[in-house]
């Protein structure tokens, strides 16, 4: 009997232990996903929930979304409607990233204070979710969406650097929410590629490859390269862009012009190693999960194959990756001595009553770059909008800085190379970047960048 | 002699239950009212259980410990449960014929634990009936098969003079003393066979019926009496390893296997269709938060078998997730109770069957609460004495009733040892 009781003690603390465990892990589960189980689309209760769908508004309290007689009603001008699709998502759920999806808990306050419940329980009022205002600017988000080449993909980000407001999101193609879920969306138009789009960044890679080299050794600034328009390393060669050759060049003119053969060479002097390292401490690898988003995971090659992979990697070709978004915080940090800042979307949620229930503040995320590294990028960059390759960036009365990048993504010369800008506005009082990619869009140096001086002006005609 | 178990009762009887007692009353009257009213009308039926609810339990806890000196504890627990099922059917069933048939099924199945209380201390004849009572086992579960239906992709039912139960249900009792009997004493791995082969053809039948749970259940069970038992761990282990490649070659060979395992791993890939059940139920879940959408509110009829097999979503979904966790707080309150009756019990046959009934019982919700959530795979059983259902009802409360006939032959016999040794003493 005791041997008997013993054992009856041992699986009954392990079937107690189970159920302690069970409980908890459902407890943590429900906790931490609830409220996205709940935000589902196919969640009916949402359609038929008696809570009216907050608004949507933007940085000036445009109203982009709204709710009229239980129907959903987002902006008149179709051109408009689709241009915001991207941030707002629809009421459908298609879209994995839009705030219409994402904060369905907040717009519909299926996490709302009991207060709200019993309030809405003894006035009859049905009761309306919270109102979201977001950072972004409607009509800027609008005019760059209507400048995007026609029939292009692709994606751009405006952001101000200092606060780390996104300023727009524009991801081609688009979509028009009342649409959502039907077959008159276009494939893939569901995804915000500002986010989602992982791409071959090209020449704005150079950016990184050049952080490397400074943090390693501050000694390069003063280095010449030879470049013969090509260069034959151990097992292969690299060219520069039309074979042109750049003679001996320092760095700085090698970046302005975009020297292929320099950054390949400077590639493979600091190493796999070293760069890998620069790479993944400016988020490469790595999930960029922020309070308002997340982005989808930026690559940089894990294991070195030959030294083929590291020579291209330096240029941003090969296996090496990354998002619209990602490159778009990586300039702003640069401008911003350094620092990257937060991303904010959210810039308030407001209860009906008028109540805060979260609001964005502006704060650093982490340091990416020491502060002389970040001001030699800044000059280098510069000087690619004054005499190198984004002399297209140049806006009269303010300095800009820039970096072009045209990826190759297939081994056929028919396929047009993604075009790629990334830049800012060097200016306290407008402090603005934006990042561009056009896919197919040919030489970055002209469709991308042209695309994000647009996007930075109307960036300063809309914001201020 | 009676003097002593006058006092024992007393003791009992001075145990903290009171407050426990008044408290489930008290919820079971504000929360009944509460759903009388959720309507445009007053819903009589729900103002006439507020006062029944509540009446029952005092006329059951204190006229079942009267006379048997039961563990009060384990009893409320129980009603508490009950009552949750009956309330939360009566705020989310369309039609207020659902919640008065579990009622009724309750009742019935009262009646079956006082009988199993009275049953369990009177019968001593367990040895001598293990065959017969394996054997009506058997036959019981193969009769779906002759008199049966398909019910959910399972052949588990049968119908018996205009009403359907289930076999499955009603044997775990049985099965349980059959098992108890065959382990108890000590026995010798040979000894045990017979009483092995018994369960693997139980296992088999149920198998045949595609009834997972149940065979999930009965197997568990086994194995983890025959551990108690004997104490074997290698072989237990060996038991375990086997059920392990009997799974294992069940999801190569059976589709549905495979089909339940896919949706578990990501219900989200098919949530119109094959995955509906569990995303809806998961959604259910989540829309409940942490205070539940409120009695009445929200929609958990939107889940399959919501009054069945998913009713844990519609509690969580009603009563919010701090509300499901104390639910599952009271099962393991029941189960350490029913393991303090198991290890008090003075023979080794009480002492094994108290002990599988409350493995039982703690292994059945673990399934559907698991089920439910995502946890596990998703295995049809019923949460045991809250989902409707008769046939689970009756079985498990009368199941309940022999656990509680146990405590009662314990207090008895403690009873007895105090008068033992108060004699001795005098005599000394």
């Amino acid at each position: 009997m005791k041997e008997l009781r013993r054992n009856m003690r041992i699986v009954g603390t392990l079937v107690v232990v189970a159920f302690l465990v069970l409980s908890g892990f459902f407890a943590l589960t429900v906790f931490e996903q609830g409220s996205i189980w709940a935000s589902n689309s196919h969640n009916t209760r949402l359609s038929v929930s008696k809570v009216q769908r907050g608004d949507i508004t933007d940085r000036d309290g445009v109203v982009m979304a709204t709710t009229v007689d239980g129907q959903r009603v987002y902006a008149s001008d179709t051109a408009t409607r689709r241009a915001l699709a991207v941030t707002l998502g629809d009421t459908s759920g298609m879209s994995g990233t839009g705030i219409e999806g994402v904060y369905s808990s907040h717009l519909l306050d299926l996490s709302d204070s009991f207060a709200g419940r019993i309030k809405s329980l003894v006035s009859g009022a049905p009761r309306v979710g919270s109102s979201v205002q977001l950072t972004v600017d409607s009509e800027l988000t609008a005019a760059i969406a209507s400048r995007f080449p026609a029939g292009y993909r692709g994606a751009v980000v405006v952001m101000n650097y200092k606060t780390g407001e996104i300023l727009a999101f524009v991801s081609k193609p688009d979509y028009d929410p009342y649409d959502a879920g039907t077959d008159r969306v276009e494939d893939t138009a569901y995804l915000n590629r500002c986010l989602q789009g992982r791409y071959t960044p090209g020449s704005v890679f150079k950016i990184v490859t050049l952080a490397s080299a400074l943090q390693n050794d501050p000694g390069v600034v003063g280095q010449t390269f030879l470049c013969s328009g090509s260069w034959n390393y151990e097992n292969g060669s690299i060219v520069c862009a039309g074979q042109n050759s750049h003679g001996n060049i320092d760095l700085q003119t090698a970046f302005a012009r975009s020297c292929n053969v320099t950054f390949g060479k400077l590639a493979y002097q600091l190493g796999f190693s070293r760069l890998r390292a620069t790479a993944e401490q400016l988020g490469f690898n790595e999930n960029l999960k922020f309070d308002d988003f997340a982005v989808y995971n930026s690559a940089f090659p894990t294991v070195q194959n030959n030294t083929s992979e590291l020579v291209w990697a330096g240029i941003g070709q090969g296996t090496v990756l990354v998002t619209p978004m990602h490159m778009a915080l990586i300039t702003s940090a640069v401008a911003n001595n350094g620092v990257m800042m937060e991303p904010l979307l959210v810039r308030r949620i407001e209860g009906t009553s008028g109540n805060v229930v979260r609001q964005g503040i502006s704060r650093e995320n982490r340091r990416l770059f020491s502060e002389p590294v970040a001001q030699t990028i800044a000059a280098y960059m510069y000087g690619a909008v004054q005499n190198g390759t984004a002399t297209r960036a140049k806006i009269d009365g303010y300095t800009v800085c820039g970096k072009t990048g045209s990826a190759e993504t297939s081994n056929d010369k028919n396929v047009e190379t993604n075009a790629w800008f990334t830049g800012f506005i060097y200016d306290e009082a407008h402090p603005y970047a934006a990042a561009a990619v056009v896919e197919q869009g040919g030489a970055g140096s002209r469709t991308a960048t042209e695309l994000s001086a647009f996007a930075l002006q109307a960036a300063l005609y809309f914001v201020g | 002699m009676n003097r002593k178990i006058q006092r024992m009762r007393q003791a009992l009887r001075r145990s903290n239950t009171r407050l426990l007692l008044t408290a489930v009353m008290l919820f079971q009257f504000t929360s009944m009212l509460l759903t009388a009213f959720r309507g445009s009308g007053i819903s009589l039926q729900c103002v006439a259980l507020a006062f029944a609810l509540p009446a029952v339990t005092f006329v059951t806890v204190t006229g079942l410990s009267k006379i048997w000196p039961i563990d009060r504890a384990i009893l409320i627990l129980v009603l508490l449960l009950l009552s949750v099922g009956i309330i939360t059917l009566s705020a989310i069933t369309k039609s207020e014929i659902t919640p008065r048939t579990q009622a009724v099924y309750s009742l019935g199945g009262l009646g079956a634990m006082t009988f199993g209380i009275w049953f369990v201390q009177n019968w001593r004849g367990w040895k001598k009936w293990q065959w017969w009572l394996a054997g009506l086992c058997v036959l019981a579960l193969f009769a779906p098969w002759v008199i049966g239906r398909w019910h959910y992709g399972a052949r588990n039912w049968i119908q018996l003079g205009g009403i359907s139960v289930q076999p499955s249900e009603f044997m775990k009792p049985v099965m349980i003393a059959v098992l108890a009997a065959g382990f108890s004493n000590r026995p010798r791995f040979l000894k045990t066979l017979p009483t092995i082969a018994f369960a693997a053809v139980c296992c088999g039948i149920l198998l045949s019926q595609r009834d997972l749970g149940a065979v999930l259940l009965y197997f568990l069970t086994t194995v983890f009496m025959f551990y108690a038992a004997t104490s074997n761990g290698a072989l237990t282990i060996a038991g375990l390893g086997m059920g392990c490649v009997a799974a294992v070659l069940a999801y190569r060979a059976l589709p549905y296997v495979q089909d339940r395992i896919a949706i578990w791993i990501n219900p989200w890939t098919d949530p119109q269709d094959r995955g509906y059940q569990l995303v809806q139920s998961l959604i259910a879940i989540g829309s409940g938060g942490m205070f539940g959408m409120g009695l009445g509110l929200g929609s958990p009829r939107n889940v399959p078998l919501y009054h069945s097999d998913f009713i844990f979503a519609s509690v969580a979904e009603e009563f919010g997730l701090i509300f499901a966790v104390c639910l599952l707080a009271v099962y393991v309150l029941i189960i350490l109770r029913g393991l303090i009756v198991a290890m008090n019990a003075r023979t080794s046959f009480h002492s094994l069957a108290a002990f599988g009934i409350v493995v039982l019982l703690g292994l059945q919700t673990m399934l559907i609460v698991g089920g439910n959530t995502k946890l596990l795979p998703l295995t049809g059983v019923t949460m045991p004495l809250v989902s409707y259902g008769g046939s689970s009802m009756v079985s498990t409360l009368f199941s309940m009733g022999i656990l509680l006939g146990i405590s009662a032959g314990n207090a008895r016999d403690e009873a007895r040892d105090i008068d033992i040794l108060e004699t001795r003493e005098d005599m000394l």
